[in-house]
């Protein structure tokens, strides 16, 4: 599991690559717990490069959308593949974040 | 023995005791009633003797005044008798005789007209001759002496021969009222003697007439007639006493009845004396005579009744002759039940009732029972396992009794004998069906349903020949599909057409007899194949299954009897089948949830699952592993979790197992997946997928493990 973390501007954007499974999502916390800190900003959660994802990622997901909820940030979710789109919608997750998909 | 002799007993006292009483009352009766009789024919022999008497007085006081006037006129008075005896027939003979010395022309005058008995001719006769000596009479003085009339004793009479006679004597006054002659009539006894033995009151009895001195006048015996007193009589006889009690009686002239003892018979003396004449009349009846009547009447009724108590005594005697043959029969009847029983039990012992029939095999969980009806029937059911093959059978004979148990015998043997080295149901049905039709004689069918499981493959073959359908229990609860064939025993040569379906792990198959589906309740409704299925639902064991199946039957008939047997085989195949098993061993390690994938897919090729489905799989494996990981084992502690992979045709299943603390992560509640970014809570998104991707979760705590269940159907 890898995280590229990238910031141009005032949006910073996260790209995940690998499987966020429950150790991938134990190992990016301390990055993605900092990056709760600049919620303030557009954060765009590029997922282009995921496979997979399980609960553990999914908690990584929504404390980042609380964090922004409270800082008056922003949290784009770009290119989910179909399993990650169906798990997001088992969780209700469409309706609590954006989703972009690829151009 | 004892009851029957006392029945006897108090049948023949009531009897008798009844007998002696009506024969008493019989007896008073008729004691009553001789009493009577022989006081009205003593009134009417009385009211007879005092016709004639009054006849024979009334002759006299009738010339009693011509009589006087004759007295002025000596020579006429010879006419006076003559008057007398010829104007009165009963009148045999008169005198009109002076008192000596009242007239003195005749110093003593006595003419005497006499009645010629035979020629009816008067004859005219003196008494006043001195061999006669007429004033010394008594029939003469006694007037005199009364100043009254007189009848005399009875005497023979001295003239006329045998005659009896009495003479009534009455005297003649003259003006100056004394005594001048003595006026009579006699009359001739005969007729009192006839008249008196005719009377017959029974047919032995007699009658006796006594004079005022106790003579005898009239008598059976003749000798004593007017030649012994009953004084006499009584002090020569044995009851003398009795005798002269009747005599003092008649005598005083009292009537009555008195008992007397003469000659060893006891009499009964009726007696009443005649007016003016001093005449006694006594009827005697001897009692011998009085009660043969009754006492032949009695005998009769006593011969009758002993006839009957040897009636009854011969009754009694058939009663328990049959009694003791019914007994007999009853014993008979039960050594017979108890022989049936026996064979039954015997029966029972054919097929196999141990259970769990094969402990060592995991493949199989299988349970039975016949719970026979009262009167032995013909169920049978039977199983085996020959080259990983399980032959199994159920079956019905028709009709109940030893015939039907016989037939269920020989199908048994059949069955064991047809599948010993073949695999085909319809093969060894048919080879059965054509050995029973050969030899049934008696028109016997048999329904049966017969099966050959492989448990390696799960291939079941069967064939149905007539039986009802067995209920198969997979995903759902059906009844098996079954061909028509028609039952054993009927047709030589039927055809038999066999079926074929695949058991998966964990299918079921029951099989009955219409005992079963046909038991009925009180208000004869049948138990039916609905309840049978609702009697089938959820997950025990085999024996469990049956035992449900029995309880809900009983308390469906309740009190009703149980008129057929009922059989019930379920057979739970655990076997493997189609099924693939796979199996994970995984440390408390976060870091193990990456052997995870690898597993899902092997699991997933077998099962030829989309990638979606698998990696959804994927997902709820891992929530449900990373779950245990994280909560099941203290930290530090080094713990196993087990996963157990099945694949089925219908379905993929895991079972995870772990020996941490308690954990049951299906207490969660259920998340709001609608609810906003701020209410959303971070946790319960694992279980909430793996709910949402399976279709069943189940946790379970055994033997200090928690085990959860995930299923996926399809």
């Amino acid at each position: 599991m890898e995280v590229n973390i990238t910031r141009e501007n005032n949006t910073i954007t996260v790209r995940f690559s690998g499987r966020m499974d429950t150790p991938g999502a134990q190992e990016i916390t301390p990055k993605m717990n900092a990056l709760a800190e600049e919620a303030n900003k557009t954060i765009i959660l590029d997922c282009t490069d995921l496979s997979y994802i399980s609960s553990s990622g999914l908690r990584i997901f929504l404390t980042l959308r609380k964090a922004a909820l409270d800082k008056g940030g922003k949290i784009i979710v770009r290119n989910i593949c179909d399993s990650i789109r169906s798990v997001f919608m088992m969780t209700g997750f469409l309706n609590l974040f954006e989703i972009q998909s690829a151009k | 023995m004892r009851a029957r002799l006392m029945l006897v007993i108090v049948a023949t006292i009531t009897l008798e005791v009844t007998a002696i009483i009506q024969f008493v009352y019989a007896q008073r009766e008729i004691k009553r009633e001789a009493s009577l009789r022989a006081k009205s024919e003593l009134e009417s022999a009385e009211h007879k003797i005092m016709d004639v008497v009054n006849q024979a007085e009334a002759a006299v006081r009738n010339s009693i005044w011509v009589a006087e006037w004759c007295l002025e006129y000596p020579d006429s008075l010879v006419r006076i008798p003559q008057r007398v005896v010829s104007e009165n027939p009963v009148v045999v003979g008169s005198t009109m005789a002076l008192v000596p010395g009242y007239s003195a022309t005749y110093p003593l005058y006595a003419p005497y007209v006499a009645r010629d008995l035979e020629t009816d001719e008067l004859r005219l006769l003196s008494l006043a001759t001195d061999e006669y000596d007429y004033p010394s009479k008594e029939w003469f003085t006694k007037p005199i002496e009364l100043n009254d009339s007189y009848w005399s004793e009875p005497y023979f009479d001295e003239n006329g021969g045998d005659i009896l006679m009495t003479t009534f004597s009455m005297p003649v006054k003259d003006k100056n009222g004394t005594i001048a002659a003595i006026l009579t009539a006699d009359i001739s006894l005969d007729w009192l003697t006839e008249f008196i033995g005719k009377i017959k009151v029974y047919p032995n009895a007699f009658n006796i007439v006594i004079s005022r001195s106790g003579q005898i006048m009239v008598c059976p015996v003749e000798t004593l007639v007017m030649q012994t007193t009953v004084d006499q009589f009584a002090s020569a006889s044995e009851d003398h006493e009795a005798l002269e009690q009747v005599n003092q009686a008649l005598l005083s002239g009292q009537s009555g009845e008195m008992p007397v003892r003469y000659q060893g018979e006891t009499n009964h003396v009726y007696f009443s004396p005649v007016e003016r004449t001093g005449w006694s009349l006594s009827i005697v009846l001897p009692e011998k005579e009085l009660y043969s009547g009754v006492r032949r009447i009695g005998m009769l009724v006593m011969i009758l009744q002993l006839l009957g108590v040897a009636m009854l005594i011969v009754i009694l005697r058939v009663v328990a002759k049959n009694q003791a043959k019914y007994q007999r029969l009853n014993e008979q009847k039960e050594r017979m039940e108890n022989e049936l029983h026996i064979a039954r039990e015997i029966q029972m012992a054919m097929i196999p009732k141990t259970f769990p029939p094969f402990p060592e095999r995991k493949d199989l969980d299988l349970a039975a029972s016949i719970i026979p009806a009262k009167e032995v029937g013909g169920d049978l059911y039977d199983f085996f396992i020959r080259d990983e093959k399980m032959f199994f059978c159920i079956g019905d004979v028709s009709g109940k009794g030893i015939p039907a148990s016989l037939v269920m015998a020989v199908t048994r043997s059949l069955f064991r004998a047809m599948s010993a080295h073949e695999d085909s149901p319809a093969k060894i049905v048919a080879s059965m069906n054509n050995t029973m039709s050969e030899t049934n004689e008696n028109n016997m069918f048999v329904t049966f349903f017969c099966a050959v499981l492989d448990l390696t493959t799960g291939r079941l073959r069967y064939c149905n020949a007539g039986h009802n359908p067995p209920m198969i229990l997979t995903d759902a609860i059906r009844t098996l599909p079954v061909e028509p064939n028609l039952p054993l025993g009927i047709l030589n040569g039927a055809d038999f057409v066999e079926q074929e379906i695949t058991f998966n792990y964990d299918d079921a198959l029951l099989l009955f007899t219409d005992g079963l589906s046909e038991a009925e309740n009180v208000s004869h409704e049948q138990f039916g194949e609905a309840r049978i299925e609702a009697a089938l639902h959820g997950r025990k064991s085999s024996e469990d299954h049956l035992k449900n199946i029995e309880q809900k039957v009983a308390s469906f008939v309740g009190d009703a009897d149980q008129s057929d047997d009922m059989t019930i085989l379920f057979i739970h195949y655990l076997g493997h089948g189609n099924k693939k098993s796979y199996h994970l061993t995984l440390h408390n390690d976060i870091a193990q949830i990456a052997l995870l994938p690898e597993f899902v897919e092997t699991v997933a090729d077998q099962a030829k699952l989309s990638l979606e489905t698998t990696s959804n799989l994927n997902l709820a494996l891992e929530e449900a592993v990373a779950n245990v990981i994280s909560y099941a084992y203290p930290e530090g502690t080094d713990g196993v979790v087990d996963i157990d992979a099945c694949v089925t045709e219908h379905e993929v299943s895991f079972v995870i197992t772990d020996s941490g603390k308690a954990f049951d992560p299906t207490a969660k509640e259920e998340l709001d997946i609608n609810a906003g970014v701020e209410e959303r809570p971070i946790g319960g998104l694992g279980i909430h997928l793996v709910r949402t991707i399976m279709d069943t979760v189940s946790y379970e705590r055994k033997e200090e493990q928690n085990i959860l269940t995930i299923t996926k159907t399809y």
